[in-house]
């Protein structure tokens, strides 16, 4: 039986009827059109369907949108403003941290809740931070640098 | 990866919770932070009926520290842990196993009580509750119990908790005194891994802080449930502690678990990684120990 639930994504809130066992990367990807998040191994491994639920950095495979009812939601999407790019994605960019960009979404919202917390974080806290976030093209260092810029 | 259905239930109190799982009992599963849970019903390998979600009871998500006593709700999640400075005071262990499970994504999501209630033998949390000697508050639909989590593993995923009973909290009595503790993992990375061999040391020393007075180690890893490691401790109890000591109870504590071989490592490396995560853990026991004399 479907159940209906309240959330803000990005800012925005929306009322949507859900089946339980819909998962959050399913829910923002299929039901809200919002493929910044990308599903990788669904099983909590990749770090891909990395989003900040309350501020805090999770796996949204493996939350049921459910759980997500009543909570605030921001994915890759909601951190550019008027102003254009966030400080991040901006670093992103101009390091080149961003290769086959399946994973930079994810890698992008660990480094925020990161920055949120410790704005100058040194090397091993980034290290940290990003270590449930896996880029298969390997481009780890020019990611570590571009969080590092994003931080100055 | 598609989820087997179910019933979802949102109780907003334990009492609720037990109600639920005593209705459905055998036909329903607790979800916590769901990092064990949802990965093994998207492989199939459980599919209940109903889900009686915790995330909705404010009670399980309180870290008290009060008279002595440290008392983290079941629901206080994996990062909260890590980050605290009462669990840091209090069990230093304790958060040091916090920051070495899985990564900070699944550190956000996962529970105390997941961690405990899953019941897996590479956990990293049930060493250092085990040497703290820490009891569980369960609460079943007839009431609350305590026990001690040394009687609470039965076997890999297997528990003493009954059908409607859940873990409410984790009740560490605080020691007195010069005491220290530690908590070492091995595993091949240092995310996003399962451990190979995971061990936590206790160490209370006399009036003088010279002699130990109450050891206690516990092996994960290498045995159906968390181990304690009756003959490490009893080469300990009551001698001057030392290097010499330690590789004497290390070397104890290797002939104390029952490793298998898998693809993480074979049986005779991590019994030997026992004895060297053994000796580690508890030179930083006598560490810390000594730090508060």
């Amino acid at each position: 039986m479907k159940q209906l639930i309240r959330l803000t994504v990005n800012d925005r809130a929306h009322e949507l009827a859900v089946d339980p066992s819909t998962t959050l990367v399913d829910l923002l990807r299929y039901h809200l059109g919002l493929t910044g998040t990308k599903k990788g191994c669904d099983l909590g491994d990749c770090g891909a369907c990395t989003v900040l639920m309350d501020g805090k950095a999770v796996n949204s495979c493996l939350v049921l949108a459910v759980q997500a009812n009543g909570r605030t939601v921001q994915t890759i999407e909601g951190l550019e403003t008027a102003e254009g790019l966030h400080p991040l994605q901006q670093a992103f960019v101009e390091k080149g941290a961003i290769q086959c960009g399946f994973c930079t979404s994810g890698m992008i919202l660990s480094a925020k809740e990161l920055l949120d917390r410790t704005p100058h974080p040194g090397e091993p806290e980034i290290r940290r931070a990003i270590s449930g976030n896996l880029c298969r093209c390997t481009g780890y260092q020019k990611i570590i640098e571009a969080i590092k810029e994003a931080a100055r | 990866m598609i989820l087997p259905n179910f019933e979802f239930h949102e109780p907003t109190s334990v009492a609720e919770a037990c109600d639920l799982m005593a209705r459905h009992r055998g036909k329903a599963r607790l979800l916590a932070g769901g990092t064990d849970l949802l990965v093994n019903m998207k492989k199939k390998v459980l599919s209940p009926g109903h889900l009686v979600s915790l995330g909705r009871i404010p009670e399980l998500s309180r870290l008290e520290r009060s008279n002595g006593t440290l008392r983290i709700g079941a629901g206080v999640t994996v990062s909260d842990i890590a980050a605290s400075d009462a669990v840091a005071a209090a069990a230093g262990a304790l958060g040091q196993g916090a920051r070495a499970l899985g990564t900070p994504l699944i550190r956000n999501l996962a529970t105390i009580g997941g961690n405990i209630g899953s019941a897996r033998p590479a956990a990293d949390l049930p060493p250092s509750l085990l040497v703290y000697g820490a009891e569980l508050v369960l609460a079943g639909a007839s009431g609350e119990r305590r026990l001690p989590i040394a009687e609470f593993f039965k076997g890999p995923g297997l528990t003493a908790a009954g059908d409607d009973e859940l873990i409410a909290a984790v009740v560490v009595t605080v020691p007195r005194g010069f005491y220290g503790a530690g908590y070492l993992n091995l595993g091949v990375r240092k995310a996003q891994d399962c451990n190979i061999v995971n061990v936590a040391s206790f160490l209370e020393l006399d009036d003088k802080a010279e002699r130990i007075r109450t050891a206690r180690i516990a092996l994960g890893s290498v045995g159906p449930t968390p181990l304690r490691s009756l003959k490490a401790e009893k080469v300990l109890a009551g001698e001057k502690p030392g290097e010499q000591l330690f590789e004497q109870a290390a070397e104890a504590a290797t002939r104390d678990c029952t490793p298998i071989l898998d693809f993480r490592g074979s049986a005779e490396y991590r019994r030997a990684m026992v004895g060297v995560l053994t000796r580690r853990t508890l030179a930083m026991a006598l560490a810390e120990a000594r730090s508060r004399t």
